[in-house]
């Protein structure tokens, strides 16, 4: 909210205090001053337009003026063709900084001397307007323009949703009073003003459907007013808070809205029906044409101001056009009501019109308010606009307010802000800020809030008013003591047990990326991954309607982001959840299973494809060893995404963990990616339920024995399931075996291959004899011819 | 056949030429060869010899094998300390020339940043505690005092999947989840992790995003314990001349509430562009946790609070390494990427 620094002089003595002092003390105090604008206009004459030409030589449209500055005359050019001769209008002279941080330099414009600026509303910050010079209707030539505009400043506030009461001037003028500790200048609640006869209340008839949604109606009647222009003083402080200045009686709830914080709408009387004031919920159908100029649809959920037979406002959001007042208006009813919160919210919501009265609404304002706004406009509109107000308001008013007595122990100040503050202070505070401080037998404070502060309910509530009065900064930091036999033993994270495995990766040319879990649900479904997918009902937009199910096609997304970015090697992972639901099962919280996926790019032949894939693979042998885990074996398996041929499911004692292969060609075409991409994708949590601190082994006190084995098998049998029967034969003085090659070829029949392993043989008691290995190895040998009809190269 | 001398004064002539230790490998065998090395061969009749000749040759061909032996030696240490004083020419390379690449990848930054925040608080004995994503709307919301119309709840815009299932907003919900399996106090708990509001993606912020937030309960915490907490923790990670500062707000979920403000690294304080002329940097939100909470969370707040406070990972990150748009760290760009 933009808050006008002269108008809180209004309220609270700011005499000796800057804009940027109580900028700063409303900082503190809790009330976020966003900016702080200083519009100086010290430094801008005013001067009298004796002549306006059109520049005759120029291409654009510019009117060159001769002005008037009192005892000079300088021939100024603008843009816009509103300085008619005869009008004042505010001159910024060459060396002057305009308030919008222009400097006005002497130019010379296609021939013409120009010797200075006229300066639009937007270049003086007085308003949005920059579509003319402005007008100004009175002032000398040569004076500064500030004997007729004092300079101001403007603060932008940022006011939490839980203080309403401050979202007007008079409710930020009371925390400085609290905050400068100085005297509030004016009463919250002005006095009542009405006499004239007959009662308000025997002019119109108010009635409340909904005591639910609207707890107070107060209905003023006004009469005889003359609708005209406001005040410039008025006009200035609107302008000044961004509110466009319409006629004299609107200006006024606009201003009453600013300063109280309590919206008000004035109808004409003359165009009510009954005349009569209803507040019902709107009839399924029912329309009003609004002040916007849109005609509306309204809902039964939605609350209107209804007179005897059609809606004429839509509560608490905006007032209806036919009823509005217009130059004609004599008679005025001025609304000041109390409507639910949530419900106007709602209704703001349906109609997608939030408006200033609207969010203040939301905010819960106390019932209370509505008086004292009345009020205020009601004497403003006697005074400006000459109106006649009526004694006996229509005041309905079905959920009275009610006070909340808060009862603390005072000792709870200096508990929770770990610092002692004097009681005569603390209770001083709270006075300043309103609060009935009164002191019970028992030492406790029954403590009662203004009827304004709705938000403070609870001791604590109270802790935190005296604490920002008191300033936090007086509050020394201190690290809290441990005095406790319980406790609960360091343990890492899932996620920073995994960083073993990022360290391997990382080590193996893999950068780690944050992709969004948010993905294409189409994509999905494109990608037959969908089945468990859950969708998001009220998404951003397509391309993040679902949660991911795999984190593979993120990082196919990467390596395509990549690949346009002129990148051609790509080697990426991630660390993510996820999200799995039961099909079926859609309003469950899914299973999240947090995973490790990477993907990497390689060349487009086949060969290339099969080299690729058994380099990542050792990079996964590297993770799950680095995860201090059993090692892992291979099956051959399909799965969605990868490629039929080269695909494994990867498992760990027993329990399969996920997959690591080529990915399908169809999945790297989606993205478009060319060449071949391999990747895994494995679920971590049995990992690491598999890890075990690695015992120390006695390291071997005698030499091992390799021996080579050139196995030739038929094509289909495989060396995972060799591996298996070489473990299986082998004595227990095999201490290792590994496959390193792959032949065909020479001496290898068509429709067979030959598949080497290095076997090593050790004991722990002796050094192994030739004819013992010997032995080993034939029994090997017998079990791979047995079981693979397997013969052996020498 | 010639006499030890002889032999001798052949052999040092031969070795004093020598230029390499291959040549002097060479005469090695040639005199002193096992075989048919000259000493050797000398001694081949010494059989045939009387006994007194037998044993003046034996002696003088010691000699000789002796003297020529310490000439090779003697040799080789020369040549060897010559090749050791030439080495800056003979082996010079152009160590300016840059090694291959390591194909080395990296941790992303978030990681980085995160490691560090965790391994700062996990030095104060707080553990860290992970929770869903996809949360109830009770946890996300209700448990936290943030009730259905509450005038707050536009702060946490959710994407929804049911009108009770949605994806979290904040990581608070894992506070709740913390207090509720822990049971019995002291709790020191970090929750790091992504959250979700329906922000459109701009430079500022995302639809989603990482968090930390901290809660300690425990008896008699204070306003100061929790500035105290704040402070070591933001010194610990940017340096000890950055200042901490709490400023009043509103949270439904806490009471007194406050956001906290980091001095600005570039101008200390004083004011600057970076920092729109404030001195001052939001880093995030805290205060004291609202007894309902911890009601909610089955603790008994007539026996103990608690401080609660939690801030942008990616803001962190932003703050201590410059970045400008907070998109780049989830873009997945390997330029960007490799930066850290």
């Amino acid at each position: 909210m933009l808050i006008s620094y002269e108008w809180l002089g209004d309220f609270v003595d700011l005499e000796g205090v800057t804009p940027q002092t109580a900028a700063d003390v409303l900082t503190r105090l809790g009330i976020e001053i966003e900016s702080l604008t200083m519009v100086d206009l010290s430094q801008i004459v005013i001067g009298k337009v004796l002549e306006q030409v059109k520049h005759p030589k120029s291409r654009a449209d510019l009117w060159v003026h001769q002005v008037d500055l009192g005892e000079r005359t300088e021939q100024i050019i603008a843009g816009a063709p509103n300085a008619v001769p005869g009008s004042l209008v505010p001159v910024a002279l060459p060396g002057t900084t305009v308030p919008n941080g222009k400097l006005v330099k002497d130019m010379n414009i296609a021939g013409y001397q120009a010797r200075g600026m006229l300066c639009s509303a937007a270049e003086l910050l007085l308003g949005e307007d920059h579509s003319g010079i402005l007008i100004l209707d009175r002032g000398h030539p040569g004076e500064p323009l500030t004997t007729v505009i004092p300079s101001h400043a403007v603060m932008q506030a940022e006011i939490t949703s839980n203080r309403p009461d401050e979202v007007g001037h008079l409710g930020i003028a009371r925390e400085l009073e609290a905050g400068l500790d100085r005297p509030m200048k004016r009463d919250f609640m002005p006095a009542f003003t009405g006499t004239a006869s007959p009662p308000g209340r025997e002019l119109v008839d108010v009635s409340i459907d909904e005591p639910e949604l609207c707890s107070r109606y107060i209905g003023g009647v006004i009469k005889g007013v003359r609708v005209g222009p406001s005040p410039d003083w008025m006009q200035r402080r609107l302008r000044a808070c961004g509110v466009r200045p319409i006629n004299n009686i609107v200006d006024i709830t606009n201003y009453v809205l600013l300063e109280y914080a309590q919206p008000l709408h004035a109808f004409d009387l003359a165009k009510l029906r009954g005349p009569e004031i209803r507040v019902r919920r709107a009839r399924a159908g029912e329309r009003i044409l609004a002040l916007d100029g849109i005609d509306r649809e309204l809902t039964a959920e939605m609350l209107v101001i209804a007179d005897s037979d059609r809606p004429v406002a839509i509560a608490g959001v905006i007032g209806g056009e036919e009823t509005a007042v217009s130059d004609q208006t004599i008679d005025i009813l001025l609304e000041s009501a109390n409507f639910n919160g949530p419900s106007v919210r709602q209704t703001a919501r349906a109609l997608g019109l939030r408006t200033e009265a609207s969010a203040r609404f939301e905010r819960a304002l106390p019932p209370e308010l509505a008086l004292a706004g009345a009020r205020r406009a009601a004497s403003l509109i006697a005074e400006i606009a000459g109106g006649i107000v009526h004694r006996d308001w229509a005041d309905v008013y079905p959920r009275p307010q009610q006070p909340v007595r808060i009862d603390m122990r005072p000792g709870l100040i200096d508990d929770v802000l770990g610092t002692h503050v004097p009681l005569e202070e603390a209770e001083s505070i709270l006075k300043r800020l309103n609060f009935h401080v009164k002191a019970d037998g028992g030492g406790n404070w029954d403590v009662l809030p203004p009827v304004f502060r709705l938000d403070v309910t609870i001791p604590e509530d109270l802790v935190e008013e005296v604490g920002r009065v008191y300033g936090y900064d007086r509050v020394p930091p201190t690290l809290p003591g441990r005095r406790h036999e319980k406790w609960t033993p360091a343990a890492p994270s899932i996620d920073r047990r995994v960083d073993s495995a990022r360290d391997v990766l990382t080590g193996a040319g893999f950068t780690e990326t944050w992709n969004p879990a948010l993905v294409s649900g189409r994509q999905l479904e494109t990608l037959h991954i969908s089945a468990h997918a859950m969708r998001v009902s009220n998404a951003l937009s397509d391309d993040m309607d679902s949660l991911r199910t795999s984190i593979l096609p993120s990082l196919v997304d990467v390596v395509a982001l990549n690949r346009d970015r002129g990148r051609v090697d790509v080697r990426v992972f991630e660390v993510a959840k996820v999200f799995l639901v039961d099909v079926g099962e859609k309003d469950a919280q899914p299973e999240e299973p947090m995973r490790l996926a990477a993907v990497a790019t390689a060349g487009a032949s086949p060969d290339e494809g099969r080299v690729a894939f058994y380099a990542l693979k050792a990079v996964l042998d590297g993770c799950i060893a680095g995860l201090s885990a059993p090692a892992t074996v291979y099956d051959r398996a399909s799965a969605q995404l990868f490629h039929p041929g080269r695909c494994a499911a990867v498992v760990l004692e027993g329990r399969q963990l996920g997959y690591v292969g080529e990915l399908h060609p169809t999945v790297s075409a989606s993205a478009k990616v060319e060449g071949r991409l391999v990747g895994f994708e494995i679920d971590l949590e049995p990992v690491l339920a598999a890890a075990r601190a690695p015992h120390a082994q006695p390291l071997p006190r005698f030499p091992a024995v390799e021996r080579d084995l050139a196995v030739v098998v038929e094509e289909h049998v495989a060396a995972g399931a060799l591996l298996a029967v070489i473990k299986e034969s082998g004595s227990d003085q095999l201490e290792h075996v590994r496959a390193f090659d792959e032949y065909r070829g020479a001496q290898v029949p068509d429709g067979y291959k030959s598949v080497a392993f290095t076997l090593t043989f050790r004991s722990p008691e002796r050094t192994l004899t030739d004819a013992e290995v010997d032995k080993a190895m034939s029994e090997i040998k017998l079990g791979l011819e047995k079981r693979h009809g397997a013969r052996f190269r020498e | 056949m010639s006499d030890p001398s002889a032999i001798t004064s052949q052999a040092l002539s031969a070795i004093g030429a020598t230029q390499s230790p291959e040549q002097l490998d060479r005469i090695e065998i040639e005199y002193l060869g096992r075989k048919s090395g000259q000493i050797s061969k000398l001694l081949d009749g010494i059989g045939k010899l009387a006994p007194e000749h037998r044993a003046a040759l034996g002696k003088a061909a010691n000699e000789a094998k002796q003297a020529i032996q310490e000439a090779l030696d003697a040799k080789r240490r020369e040549l060897e300390s010559a090749r050791l004083a030439d080495l800056a020419e003979t082996e010079a390379i152009d160590v300016t020339f840059p090694g291959p690449p390591l194909a080395q990848g990296h941790i992303h930054v978030l990681t980085q940043v995160q490691r560090q925040i965790e391994t700062v608080l996990e030095s104060l004995g707080y553990q860290v505690e992970l929770g869903p994503e996809v949360e109830t709307e009770w946890y996300n919301f209700e448990a936290l005092n943030i009730g259905p119309g509450h005038p707050a709840r536009e702060n946490w815009d959710s994407f929804y999947f049911s009108p009770h299932l949605l994806l979290r907003a904040h990581t608070s919900p894992v506070q709740i989840r913390a207090m509720q399996r822990i049971k019995e106090p002291p709790i020191y708990i970090i929750t790091p992790g992504r959250c979700y509001r329906r922000d459109a993606p701009e430079a500022t912020r995302l639809p989603y995003f990482s968090q930390v937030e901290g809660l300690a309960v425990d008896k008699g915490l204070t306003v100061g314990d929790m500035k105290g907490t704040l402070l070591y923790m933001i010194q610990s990670l940017y340096g000890r001349e950055r200042k901490v500062r709490v400023r009043p707000s509103y949270f439904p979920f806490t009471e007194p509430s406050f956001e906290f403000d980091v001095t600005c690294g570039i101008c200390n304080g004083v004011g600057c562009k970076a920092c729109r002329h404030k001195g001052w940097l939001e880093v995030g939100g805290c205060g004291m946790v609202h007894p309902q909470v911890l009601r909610n969370g089955g603790i008994d707040p007539a026996q103990w609070n608690g401080y609660a406070w939690g801030f942008g990972i990616e803001r962190m990150a932003m703050l201590k390494h410059d970045v400008d748009d907070i998109r780049l760290f989830y873009e997945s760009d390997l330029r960007f990427l490799e930066q850290f």
